[in-house]
């Protein structure tokens, strides 16, 4: 548009328009980050004014906090007086708060063959996942964990009527782990959008669930690689959608060369085998992070099983060789940023 | 051309890189870093200052590099370390974090790539 | 175009120059451009011709002609497209009217009438300037009355570079037909 006297304008207007919607978009995002529920809690809002969306924040940031300490799996919590209760063989009172969490995740387990199997306690303590910083650089006892894994704790074992719950295994200890902060996700959406907010991100953790839209395009996700710095891929999240990644490397030791990871496999009792990531989008984020952690202890041989069973079409999942296998509707959504771009499969599910 | 066009010229050229400075050097790249310790924002560093900075954190010290547009945790008083396994951030959104220190870095863009990050 | 008509009254001179300036721009704008939006702006040429041949005030003459016929013609007076090609246009013939004040190189002073003796500019110091001036003067009405937010200035280095490039191609065009016609100066500048 160097002397744009007459045809051009409309090209430069367009242009012009196009930077006007982009800078009211910044003016009406509102983003905040802040250390909560033993992670990073990362909240996006769009198209509030300032004010309501500080509040929404603040509220949110309260609730997180209230869940993060009912919840909290080691430190002095009603989880751990429900837990002791449980491990007496008693008839616990669920607080009202953990009823519908304790609901989902018996329907979860379920419906991933206990794969995600919020009942292992003992084994994530054992593990010393169970602590604020990773874990001295040394794995349990062969014995010790061939011992508490023979427990069979399941979510199965335990009856809940109204808000009383009583075990038949007396091994059974709640640890909502892998559950937990999507469910919180999934809580603070419906605050949001009980505030009136309807364009919005709340990240707890890498665990994301995203309501709306960034003005007039959808919201753009990056999804971290799991090896090397930087971002794999990116998706653009449609309205009301959760994209959560289960990773070996969110939480591990290592030791003697070999790394120890988070995500535990019921059946062994050791950490899960073959993947080294596992990202699924899905309507809300506790199925999402209880399906993410399922397909990773499902392995190569058993996830499109368990995704068909539990529902699941977006998948990703990264295996030890750096190798990308994705379902064809994941394949059509996200859009690699890494270079070079990893060898991938696309996998249809049964 | 006479004199007074070639200073004209080579004035208006020598503009140029100025301009893409002045107004590209921090659009794609972010700009900023926000640094956080224990949920609260710190302080506000310009990612064009290379800096090495000290951020004491519960367990100590936290220390954090700034160079040529980037940020990372070169080292953390926790057993992970997966703050400093995150490596360089340069672009709006990008985030790491040592939870056990609650220090946590993430750099300001205007106009972010990525809204949030999945990790 | 007949000698006759260029050589009559002033009126003509510039009704016949602005006509030339808007059949260069709509000749320019059917050809497509590598960058959308950036255009080589070739009337300039007849901007920097006017200028060095027949002084400043037909050139400022031509140019507002140019824009005001120009919009009419597309249909956009008074709309906010007309409004920066105004900006712009008046930005450039303000410099033009500075520039050709400026004694800068010791050559011959003189009205800016005849040749290129105005000032120590020829037409590629001339035409930078003016590409650059419409440029930043359409830019800034842009961000003061249609868009003020900071994000439009990360188009300004591109269109800053487009606006000299350009304005060294048109200028030394404009170069090329003045050695021409200085060689036969009664003859049209634009043939």
């Amino acid at each position: 548009m160097t002397f744009p006297h007459k045809k051009s304008h409309g090209f430069t207007l367009a242009l012009i328009l196009l930077l006007t919607a982009c800078s009211t978009q910044q003016a009406q995002l509102h983003q905040q980050q802040f250390l909560l529920f033993g992670t990073l809690v990362d909240i996006s809002i769009w198209g509030t004014d300032k004010q309501q969306a500080q509040q929404a924040i603040a509220q949110i940031s309260t609730d997180l906090e209230n869940m993060h300490n009912e919840w909290h799996a080691w430190h002095d919590s009603p989880l751990t007086r429900l837990n002791k209760m449980l491990a007496s063989g008693q008839s616990a009172t669920v607080p009202p708060s953990m009823v519908p969490l304790v609901q989902k995740s018996m329907a979860l387990s379920d419906a991933s063959d206990g794969l995600f199997n919020p009942a292992m306690g003992k084994l994530v303590k054992l593990w010393g996942f169970q602590q604020d910083d990773l874990p001295e650089s040394t794995p349990p006892d062969d014995a010790e964990i061939n011992a508490t894994t023979a427990l069979q704790p399941k979510m199965q074992n335990l009856t809940l009527t109204h808000n009383q719950l009583q075990s038949h295994n007396t091994n059974v200890q709640l640890d909502f782990g892998a559950i937990a902060k999507g469910y919180a996700v999934d809580l603070a959406i419906d605050k949001l959008r009980a505030l009136g907010i309807h364009n919005a991100i709340v990240n707890a953790g890498g665990n994301l669930r995203v309501i709306g839209k960034h003005g007039d395009r959808p919201w753009r996700i990056g999804i971290r690689h799991p090896r090397a710095p930087g971002i794999l891929a990116s998706i653009e999240a449609h309205d009301d959608e959760s994209i959560l990644t289960s990773g070996d490397y969110e939480r591990f030791f290592e030791y003697k060369g070999k790394r120890y990871h988070h995500i535990l496999d019921p059946r062994t009792g050791y950490p899960a085998n073959g993947f080294t990531s596992v990202t699924v989008i899905y309507h809300d984020a506790a199925t999402a992070d209880a399906a993410s952690t399922a397909l990773f202890v499902a392995g190569p041989q058993r996830w499109r099983e368990i995704a068909k069973k539990m529902g699941i079409q977006y998948i990703m999942i990264m295996d030890d060789k750096g190798q990308v296998t994705m379902t064809p509707a994941m394949a059509e959504r996200i859009h690699f940023e890494s270079n070079p771009t990893p060898h991938m499969t696309i996998s249809t599910l049964p | 051309m006479t004199r007074a066009d070639i200073v004209v010229v080579i004035l208006a050229v020598a503009l140029l890189p100025f301009l893409y400075i002045t107004y590209w050097g921090s659009s794609q790249q972010g700009n900023e870093l926000r640094v956080m310790v224990n949920g609260k924002e710190t302080m506000v560093l310009s990612l064009h200052e290379n800096k090495h900075i000290t951020v004491p954190g519960p367990l100590g010290a936290s220390v954090i590099d700034i160079h040529d547009g980037k940020a990372r945790f070169v080292s953390s008083p926790c057993r992970g370390k997966q703050c400093v396994h995150t490596g360089w951030l340069g672009q709006g959104g990008e985030f790491a974090a040592c939870l056990p220190n609650r220090v946590s870095i993430a750099v300001i863009a205007q106009e972010q790539r990525y809204d949030s990050i999945v990790f | 175009m007949s000698l006759a008509l260029l050589t009559t009254r002033e009126d003509h001179r510039i009704a016949w120059l602005a006509a030339l300036a808007i059949t260069l721009h709509i000749v320019e704008s059917t050809l497509p451009s590598p960058i959308p939006g950036v255009k080589p702006g070739l009337a300039n040429i007849i901007t920097i011709l006017t200028l060095i041949q027949f002084g400043w005030s037909t050139a400022a003459w031509v140019n507002l002609l140019r824009v005001l016929v120009g919009s009419v013609l597309v249909g956009s007076f008074l709309s906010p497209t007309f409004i920066l090609s105004l900006a712009g246009a008046i930005s450039s013939i303000m410099v033009l009217r500075v520039a050709s004040w400026l004694p800068l190189s010791g050559r011959k002073q003189g009205t800016g009438t005849i040749g290129s003796g105005g000032s120590g500019f020829g037409p590629i110091g001339y035409s930078v300037l003016a590409a650059m001036a419409h440029m930043a003067g359409q830019f800034y009405t842009a961000y003061l009355l249609f868009i003020p937010h900071d994000a439009l200035f990360h188009l300004l280095p591109v269109l800053m570079t487009a606006a000299v490039i350009f304005g060294i191609i048109s200028g030394f065009i404009a170069h090329l037909i003045l050695g021409r016609s200085l060689n036969q100066p009664r003859q049209s500048p634009v043939r």
